[in-house]
């Protein structure tokens, strides 16, 4: 997959300067970032940051706060707190003008346009990049998901839940993006689906797509990330690479099993 | 009892004013996919349409042409003004949709007022687009402008098809509709969205109330009833269905015209609020969802 930011040295543990661009800043960083539902605070002050090229994941059990988190990010939930992309001070952006930056985030549920086309939700993904060369792009996800390619012209919401998965990756991609979020995208399928869809996303990783991997049980993630967040209570319990959560008894008994 | 050629002439004349009603009906349509707004200064804008048209033809003295094709981008921008200047702030302030409503209905009456006082309150009309007829088969007599009504109104379907299908506007308009969230993840300015659906609905109001004054009249408050009407035909057609409000149109302007000649003219709001009532009881997800009777969910 060609389109996607190049693969750079991971920023992990270099020094930042926050709202400086350089080399160094990271491709996401995110500062205290709070947020509430009515009177609960669903997401107490979180700070994480993605390097780019880098694919962390987010671990946490069930209202652990993993999807306000990214809606906090992507501002579809109002939250207070700092957002950097790429060095540069995000935090009072709307949505689609994070989108703009190649912010692009697949939701929990896929959020498909389930009375459109598999085309059309493919067009739509590439909103942000009018006059592309659409047929190349189209032919960048086929490459990738080539079951896309027979289902073309059906309807998005006939699709089985795989391939709904694959679409709405797929749509993601059609953006271009520079970081690509996804919400469980293992949720509710079958495992050998999940792991088809979860090796993609390291195919694309390696290319240099920076991802952020939100998940509530994981070995699969885990074998792709280089560090993992542990969310828990709306806060961040435990930031740790990867390799090391084996290490830890009690994470490792919840997440990896 | 009336006879079958004067029902068969009603019904002729309710297919015209139904396809009216299906217009406005479909500009509902258009915002509320958009935005999940009731706009109930929908048809302040089918009165607009006449007016300002009429106002055209005869204060500046435009041929009816240009007039007409006037109107139509100043009630489009009047549309937007509405949006502007009354939906948005209140939808920027998460106002619930309950007030927005309100706010639309309040802006109905208070442009129907500004129409009063600049335009005056006295009903007027214009002549048809195309002089004589009217065109007679057999005992039946239809007027030329009832040609119109389709021609235009067939026209306007197929390029709200080709935008809502074709554009990249059209297809992110779309897209609100299904999903706002999932749309402004991918980029789409919804906000933007909720501008030009004000726009476009404003339009096909405007089309609307040209197309039908000359078969009536206009005046300053003929927005209700068409408001009414076309809201009653976005129901019929399942809210949300632009082909669904056209149809729920035509049906609604046919059963209106059946009850005037057959129970007399005091029975067309009857009928009208007694197809709406059929509907929400038998076809709450509008008529062609299926059949749900009395099934409960």
């Amino acid at each position: 997959m060609t389109g996607v930011a190049p693969a750079n040295a991971p920023a992990v543990g270099t020094v930042r300067t926050p709202g400086v661009t350089t080399a160094e800043s990271p491709l996401l960083e995110v500062t205290d970032i709070s947020a509430f539902y009515g009177r609960v605070h669903a997401l107490k002050p979180t700070s994480l940051h993605i390097g780019r090229g880098e694919l962390v994941t987010v671990l946490g059990p069930n209202g652990a706060g993993k999807s306000t988190l990214l809606r906090a990010i992507t501002r579809l939930t109002p939250a207070s707190g700092r957002i950097a992309f790429e060095g540069r001070d995000v935090s009072g952006l709307p949505t689609h003008r994070l989108a703009e930056l190649g912010v692009i985030m697949v939701q929990e549920g896929r959020g498909l346009f389930g009375q459109m086309s598999v085309r059309e939700n493919l067009i739509l993904g590439a909103y942000t990049r009018p006059g592309g060369d659409m047929d190349k792009q189209l032919g960048r996800v086929f490459e990738l998901f080539p079951r896309l390619k027979e289902r073309i012209d059906q309807i998005s919401a006939s699709l089985s839940g795989g391939e709904q998965q694959m679409l709405a990756i797929g749509r993601a991609l059609m953006a271009e993006p520079k970081l690509l979020m996804l919400d469980e995208p293992s949720l509710g399928l079958a495992p050998r689906v999940a792991s088809e869809i979860l090796a993609t996303l390291g195919e694309l990783n390696r290319q240099g797509l920076g991802i952020l991997l939100v998940e509530q049980k994981a070995p699969l993630a885990l074998k792709l990330a280089k560090r993992v967040y542990v969310l828990s209570l709306g806060q961040i319990a435990a930031e740790l690479p990867a390799s090391e959560i084996r290490s830890h008894h009690d994470l490792a008994r919840y997440y990896l099993h | 009892m009336a006879d079958i050629t004067q029902l068969l002439q009603s019904l002729i004349t309710g297919v015209g004013v139904g396809l009216i009603y299906g217009l406005v009906g479909i500009g509902f349509c258009v915002i509320y996919n958009a935005s999940g707004i009731v706009n109930f200064a929908q048809g302040v804008f089918v009165m607009l349409g006449g007016m300002i048209c009429h106002a055209l033809l005869t204060r500046l003295g435009l041929p009816l042409v240009l007039a007409a094709v006037l109107a139509v981008p100043i009630v489009a921008g009047i549309g937007m003004l509405i949006e502007t200047l009354v939906v948005r702030p209140m939808w920027n302030r998460g106002a619930t949709m309950f007030a927005i409503i309100l706010a639309t209905l309040a802006t109905q009456i208070m442009i129907e007022r500004i129409t009063i006082l600049t335009l005056g309150d006295q009903p007027r009309s214009f002549p048809e687009f195309t002089p004589g007829g009217p065109l007679k088969l057999g005992d039946i007599a239809v007027g030329y402008q009832l040609f119109w009504i389709l021609g235009c109104g067939a026209l306007m379907v197929g390029l709200l098809w080709l935008f809502f299908t074709r554009t990249r506007t059209g297809r992110a308009l779309r897209a609100c509709s299904q999903n706002r969230e999932a749309a402004a993840l991918l980029g789409i300015p919804v906000g933007r969205m909720l501008l030009v659906s004000f726009a476009l609905s404003a339009a096909l109001g405007a089309v609307a109330g040209i197309l039908v004054t000359p078969t009536q009249v206009t005046a300053f408050n003929i927005g209700t009833p068409f408001g009414v009407n076309g809201f009653i035909a976005a129901i019929i057609g399942g809210f949300g269905s632009a082909a669904g409000a056209l149809a729920g149109g035509v049906l609604l302007g046919v059963l209106q015209a059946a009850a005037i000649v057959l129970f007399g003219a005091g029975f067309k709001n009857v009928a009208a609020l007694s197809t709406l009532l059929v509907v929400l009881l038998l076809f709450p997800s509008g008529i062609f969802a299926g059949f749900k009777g009395f099934k409960r969910a």
